[in-house]
């Protein structure tokens, strides 16, 4: 008897040809044809007695078939079989050639028995003979002797430098003044091109920089004067203030997060056909945002985006479904056509993971090998594996008692409690949740309850009953053994009764009718296996939509109305316990409920809002075995793979093939973060540098293999990476040896060099040697994203909200499922905080800042590119946002300098550039302010290269 | 580099301080310091488009980043104008005539799936419109399409392509951008970024959107994707100028220039800080295009010089509403043909939210009255805009793309008056610069179901477009996270049988 262990399929013993049902079921399910089983059983009956040799049977058939293209001067897909090492590795298909002892997964063997036609060896000719078939098969069969090559390995460890170990590199000797290592390694960079440091910038030009670079925000006057003045004192004192300062500022989280939604292409839509808002999907923003504010070292940020559900910081995962996707109601009825779409959510979610972390394309594994780089498409589906019980989809974040969102819903939750104590004195009372409605009874104990509606017909997608006991527990579930009962008389055509308790939310619901004249109304009724004690009953139309979007037309109706409940009790009678329709009459007789009763509405809103809430952040769904899809193709699936990171940095996690989900992704974050993995540091520490300097060291952000660029300083690099994970350079904040992993650590390193505090003018030697400036000689000015001048226009006219955090503003229309978001209305008071909270609809143009190359999340956007077009200068110069701003400007002005024209457009300079006006420049000025406005002067301000450009 | 020829007197003489630079030896191109494709030179290697050709970036300047470029290989098409037909047109209605349909009408042949996209299948159905031999070439073309039919023998038409998607925005996306997914750079934005445009003070790359509103998948289909955002499509109709592009009401036409001049005057001392700066520079220049963008916008949306004739022609009076607003899109397509814009994308038909009663092709019931009403609007102002350019000589230099994004099925759906999508084959048909003429290549089957013969797959065609256009899609591409993007990502084959 052949077998192994391993082995999905048991190859029949020496006698036997026959093969068994289940041996079919299971090699179709794999997608090996009959035909191959069949050739395989075939030989084993009459060639297995006879030993094949590699020299006499086999080298004559691959030398006449194969080598030609698969051999050592042409490798045809990157396959060689001219080496045993070699059949085994396979070639960029991914897949074995030849596995020992196992012709059904030796692909050399589909290929050549032409199960795919399109892959089918060798191509554009009939098949060889069988008996050379059979040879072949025999062989692999036999273990696929080779003589003089059984030990050979063609498995090589890559050479690629960001797969190497980081080794801390000395820093070197350089004496150019300055005492951070940074510019240490660039100094030498620079001294091997004959080249140095620019002057220092000055400290306006210093002041702006740094603003903008830390916070995204323009320095107000007020902070650019105080730093201008405590610089004359002294000079370094004044700018570590500042960049501590800056580093503090709650606006710092709001402009790093914002790189980081870029490279995620996070949006708060899901893209396709109906591109409907994801509910509450900017709680995972807030998370991003209060990372950054709070430092939280980047092993942890990594590892609670991707198991935030295991450690009390839910809201986290929304990084993993930050990708757009196709809902399943709009992939068609198709099976195979939701097979694929659910592959390509999959891939999504490996793509965010792999661009932002790893600094990888895995997309390319997701077919065949990867061309360049060390990832199998083995690698793409075992991690693949990690993500299975990943879905696109909301739930209730899991939250840590210290959470803010939970800490503030406890707050309300204890508001809430005790107006419950209050109400509860005066009967019973309805509470509007949005998505349901919830109807408070005095605690009954029963084990019937009816409840008759007011309506002549109603629809429920469910209805729950609760108790005070455990209150999470719907005791009229079917499942938790209620049973449901309505007149047949009243049923609705295909909204059959059983959806009312079946736990299912959504457009599948419960319909109840009665004539227009009827004198019985609608009503339905639980049967409890036992009494139970209830106090509450919920209901809904269609909660699904509720749970999972928001800004729809006819969200959240309620086909209701008003309704009683009766309680039957011991005797069989039915007693009345509560009703909607008896408010009135309890708000006369407690005159105090009304208050209450709005109060509480209030709470209920506010907990909905600020509190733990039905997000879009991922849900949960039972993992899948996860198969390697031959070319990418779901209805080709073949061997299982178990969840696992890159083979090549030793990737195995050590998990079965059904080890739960959670834990799947507990040990790929462990993996990730862990110091032996090389990419994790490095891409993380050039991201940063990306963001400081304008460009990475690797100018290919999330691209760290062959096709992406070297980095200009890679024992520069390696060094930041070292120093991000085991910190040696004492933090002056704290005069402490910095946090481990600590991005503002980073951050400050770096704007503390002299390479960041040096002028950004042109110099001829520097323009000469190094005209893109990547040896850093001199501080590389750039075009300003989007969100900093739409800020700063905001900031400059007093008009910028200051909270941080919380739902998107709006700019869109409430819309039809079916059709395109509006822009309604950018630039009223209602949007005037700072960008990152603008509603990000994906690919929708805002009419504004589009033009700016504002990313349209369809794709990783690792860096934007910079365009610049005349569409532009159209906005700049005549959208309502700047008219509107220009004015504004122009008034906050005059008010704080009085009627004096040319003191109010030296206040105007100051607001939006920072700078008093030369004395030509106020000339200019004030002939158009005299002639026109100082508004139209504003909106020439907002238009200068000065204004869009970071200095 | 010598300064281009649209800027003012002033703008070159900003252009011009790069002059200290120039005695050190350098090129103006070495000066972009964060430009369009700041990655430029500072790749690892020259990595291999996947298929294993050497790329061709084009060299794009970022003071200018319309400049003309050229070509690939010398063609005649200069220009595109692609048609599209949202919703997906029934290729079995129209163009592509299938006699079994009409004998086995009712019947169910096996073969035949029981589900299709939206659920259960019907039987068979014959066309609902007849079929006709038109022009010299007696192609067979149905009565729905009569004045579009007359013009056959100029027409080339691709009867096997298949696509990879049956929902309607993947397949908008798959046609228009060459992936399924979201956030590719659209057809359009491709060859603006490889070719620039003619005319600088139009925009290169012009979206007529239907009246009814955007197609489903929205801005994918004339977007810029991860290309700078220089390529997208500029959104306007003859209705609906580009946003933004008048100065707003309450600034006289005067205050405007004391702005603009107010304007010129500021960045021209902050450019002595940096003298030679490529991105200032540019986008110095960038606000004088602006401002002639402004008198050649309007200009080329006006449509009063037209003569009647013309009017009548396209179809402007005397159909539906909506007829008449699509026939002046048309007119104001050919007019920014003429003008040399590179791109002129037209749609017809929207989101089904968009409209009354019919939105776009998409016909799951009642398609014998839906499709008669959308065919209504496109078929008169279409066939006259092609005719005109025809007659006006645009279509010497000028290649025509009429697309949908997948076809309809042969059978009906379980309600029995609509038909279902079809992926498995549609009808496209191209015209004029560079295209064989009065030619039909590929055959779906006896039924229309599948593509039979030469099928051809969207990568296929969107090559061929490439190709017509003077350009190698295997080697236009764009680093993008880590790849050599394409249109036609790593499949496709030019159809050189379409060839003229």
């Amino acid at each position: 008897m052949v077998s192994n262990v391993d082995s999905v399929v048991i190859l029949s013993g020496p006698s036997g040809s026959f093969v068994t049902e289940p041996i079919i079921a299971i090699m179709n399910s794999l997608r090996l044809k009959f035909l191959i089983a069949s050739a395989i059983f075939c030989v084993s009956a009459v060639a297995n007695s006879k030993e094949v040799q590699f020299v006499r049977d086999i080298a004559p058939i691959l030398e006449e078939r194969c080598w030609h293209c698969h051999g050592e001067d042409e490798q045809e897909s990157e396959l060689r079989l001219d080496r045993r090492a070699h059949m085994l590795a396979g070639g960029g298909s991914g897949f074995a050639a030849v596995v020992p002892g196992k012709p059904e997964q030796s692909y050399l063997i589909e290929v050549v028995n032409h199960v795919d036609q399109e892959m089918a060896m060798p191509p554009d000719e009939a098949k060889i003979p069988n008996a050379e078939i059979e040879l072949l098969t025999q062989w692999i069969k036999q273990g696929a002797i080779w003589p003089g090559q059984m030990e050979a390995v063609a498995k090589e460890k890559s050479n690629h430098w960001s797969f190497q170990p980081i080794v801390r590199p000395d820093v070197p000797l350089v004496d150019n003044g300055s005492t951070n290592p940074i510019d240490a390694f660039l100094g030498r960079s620079l001294a091997g091109r004959k080249l140095d440091f620019s002057e220092s910038a000055d400290p306006r030009t210093l002041v702006r920089r740094a603003s903008i670079v830390l916070t995204g925000l323009a320095p107000t006057p007020a902070e650019s004067a105080s730093f201008l003045k405590s610089s004359t004192q002294n000079r370094e004192q004044a700018y570590a203030d500042l960049v501590d300062r800056l580093l503090e500022s709650p606006h710092f989280g709001e402009r790093w997060a914002q790189h980081w939604l870029d490279v995620i292409r996070w949006a708060e839509t899901n893209g396709s056909e109906s591109n409907m808002y994801r509910k509450n999907a900017w709680i995972y923003r807030d998370y991003v945002i209060r990372a950054f504010n709070a430092d939280k070292p980047y092993n942890e940020f990594m590892t609670e985006q991707i198991a935030g559900d295991t450690m009390g910081q839910g809201d986290a995962t929304g990084y993993l479904v930050s990708g757009s996707h196709v809902p399943v109601a709009t992939v068609g009825q198709e099976p195979s056509a939701r097979r694929q779409a659910r592959a390509d959510r999959m891939d999504e979610i490996l793509q965010t993971v792999a661009a932002s972390a790893m600094g990888i394309t895995i997309g390319c594994a997701r077919c065949h090998n990867h061309k360049f780089d060390p990832i199998s498409i083995q690698d793409y589906y075992s991690m693949s594996a990690v993500f299975q019980d990943i879905e696109f989809g909301s739930r209730f974040p899991e939250l840590s008692e210290d959470h803010p969102r939970r800490v503030r819903g406890m707050e309300l939750y204890r508001q809430i409690a005790l107006l419950h104590e209050q109400l509860k004195k005066m009967g019973s009372w309805e509470e509007n949740w949005t998505g349901y409605k919830e109807l408070h009874l005095p605690t009954t104990k029963t084990s019937k309850v009816r409840i008759t509606f007011n309506w002549n017909g109603v629809r429920l997608d469910e209805l729950e009953i609760f108790g005070p006991t455990d209150q999470r527990r719907n005791l009229a579930l079917a499942s938790n053994g209620a049973q449901a009962f309505s007149p047949p008389e009243m049923a609705v055509v295909r909204a059959q009764l059983r959806k009312v308790n079946d736990g299912h939310y959504g457009t599948e619901g419960w319909g109840c009718k009665v004539a227009a004249k009827s004198k019985r109304k609608p009503f339905i009724e639980f049967t409890f296996q036992k009494p139970e004690e209830v106090n509450r009953i919920r209901l809904s139309t269609n909660r699904e939509d509720f749970l999972e979007t928001d800004y729809l037309e006819g969200l959240n109706r309620f086909n209701f109305g008003g309704y009683r409940v009766e309680a039957q009790d011991d005797n069989g009678e039915w007693k009345p316990v509560g009703s909607t329709m008896n408010f009135d009459t309890l708000n006369k007789k407690h005159p105090e409920r009304i208050a209450h009763m709005t109060r509480l509405q209030e709470l209920i809103e506010q907990v909905s809002e600020e509190g733990p809430t039905p997000s879009f952040v991922a849900r949960f769904i039972n993992p899948v075995t996860t198969h390697v899809l031959g070319r990418g193709s779901p209805e080709s699936p073949r061997e299982e793979v178990p969840p696992a990171g890159l083979q090549e940095l030793e990737g195995d996690l050590g998990l079965p093939k059904n080890a739960a989900g959670r834990t799947r992704r507990q040990a790929f974050a462990q993996w990730i973060t862990q110091k032996s993995n090389p990419l994790t540091p490095r891409v993380a520490a050039n991201r940063i540098w990306h963001h400081v300097f304008g460009r990475g060291i690797v100018t290919t952000t999330s691209d760290f293999g062959a096709a992406g660029a070297i980095p200009t300083h890679p024992e520069l690099l390696d060094w930041l990476a070292a120093e991000m994970m085991d910190p040696l350079v004492i933090d002056p904040a704290s005069e402490n040896v910095a946090t481990a992993w600590s991005m503002k650590h980073m951050i400050r390193l770096m704007v503390m060099s002299q390479a960041f505090r040096q002028s950004s003018q042109p110099r001829e030697d520097g323009m000469v040697a190094d005209p893109d400036t990547a040896l850093l000689w001199r501080f590389p000015p750039k075009r300003l994203e989007a969100e900093v001048i739409r800020d700063s226009i905001l900031q400059a006219s007093g008009s910028l909200g200051s909270t941080i955090g919380g739902r998107s503003y709006r700019i869109h229309n409430v819309k039809k499922r079916y059709s395109q978001w509006q822009v309604v209305n950018n630039f009223g008071s209602s949007t005037w905080r700072r960008m990152i909270y603008q509603e990000r609809m994906r690919r929708v143009d805002d009419q504004m800042f589009t033009a700016f190359d504002f990313p349209d999340c369809g794709q990783v956007r690792a860096r934007r590119p910079i365009s610049t077009t005349p569409l532009q200068a159209l906005n700049l110069m005549n959208s309502s946002f700047v008219m509107q701003q220009s004015k504004l400007i122009a008034e906050r002005a005059v008010q704080e300098t009085g009627s004096d024209q040319n003191k109010a457009i030296h206040r105007c300079f100051e607001l939006v550039l920072g700078r008093v006006p030369t004395a030509s420049e106020l000339a200019a000025c004030s002939t158009v302010a005299a002639a026109d406005n100082l508004d139209l002067v504003c909106r020439a301000l907002i238009n200068t290269n000065e204004f869009a450009f970071l200095p | 580099m010598t300064n281009p020829e649209y800027l003012s007197g002033h703008g070159r003489s900003l252009l011009d301080r790069r002059k200290f630079l120039g005695t050190a030896g350098l090129s103006t191109m070495g000066l972009a310091l964060a430009g369009l494709l700041d990655d430029d030179g500072l790749l690892a290697k020259e990595p291999a488009a996947a298929g294993g050709v050497a790329p061709i970036r084009p060299n794009i300047d970022a003071n200018n980043p319309y400049a003309t470029r050229p070509s690939h290989f010398n063609v005649p098409a200069k220009q595109v104008l692609v048609i599209y037909c949202p919703g997906a047109v029934s290729h079995v209605d129209t163009f592509d005539y299938k006699p079994e349909l009409s004998k086995l009408d009712g019947k169910k042949p096996p073969g035949m799936p029981a589900v299709t996209f939206e659920g259960p299948t019907g039987n068979i159905a014959k066309p609902f419109w007849d079929f006709k031999p038109r022009g010299e070439t007696g192609k067979m073309v149905s009565d729905l399409l009569p004045n579009l039919g007359q013009q056959v023998d100029d027409f080339c038409f691709f009867h096997a392509l298949s696509t990879d998607t049956s929902a309607h925005p993947q397949g908008e996306n798959f046609i228009n951008t060459g992936f399924t997914m979201e956030g590719f750079p659209s057809f359009g934005a491709w060859v603006t970024y490889a070719l620039g445009t003619e005319n600088q003070e139009l925009p290169a790359f012009v979206a007529i959107n239907d009246p009814r509103g955007l197609a489903r998948s929205g801005k994918n289909n004339f977007g810029n994707g991860f290309l700078p955002a220089a390529f997208q499509g500029t959104d306007f109709t003859a209705m609906n100028p580009p946003n933004n592009l008048q100065r707003p009401d309450l600034v006289s036409p005067e205050a405007d220039r004391r702005t603009v001049d107010l304007l010129q005057r500021l960045n021209a001392r902050h450019l002595q800080k940096y003298p030679g700066d490529a991105n200032l520079a540019g986008r110095i220049a960038s606000y004088e295009l602006a401002g002639k963008m402004q008198t050649s916008v309007p200009d080329v949306m006006d449509l009063s010089g037209e003569t009647e004739a013309t009017l009548q022609a396209y179809g402007v009076e005397g159909g539906s509403e909506l007829r008449g607003q699509y026939a002046r899109n048309c007119i104001l397509a050919r007019r920014l043909l003429e003008k040399g814009v590179r791109v002129v994308q037209l749609f017809n038909g929207s989101d089904p939210s968009g409209g009354n009663g019919v939105t776009n092709w998409d016909s799951h019931s009642k398609i014998a009255k839906t499709h008669a009403m959308q065919a209504e609007i496109m078929d008169q102002p279409t066939a006259a805009l092609i005719a005109d350019m025809k007659q006006r000589g645009l279509l010497d230099h000028t290649l025509v793309v009429w697309a949908t994004e997948f076809g309809r099925m042969p059978f009906l759906q379980a309600n029995g008056t609509g038909r279902d999508h079809n992926p498995g084959a549609f009808t496209c048909f191209l015209a004029g610069a560079g295209v064989k003429k009065g030619f039909s290549y590929g055959e779906s089957d006896e039924f229309g179901f599948k593509a039979a013969v030469n099928k051809t797959t969207v990568y296929d065609f969107n090559a061929t477009l490439l190709h017509l256009m003077g350009l190698d899609h295997e080697r236009l591409t764009y680093y993008h996270n880590g790849l050599e993007r394409r249109l036609t990502n790593v499949h496709g084959h030019v159809v050189t049988d379409v060839l003229a």
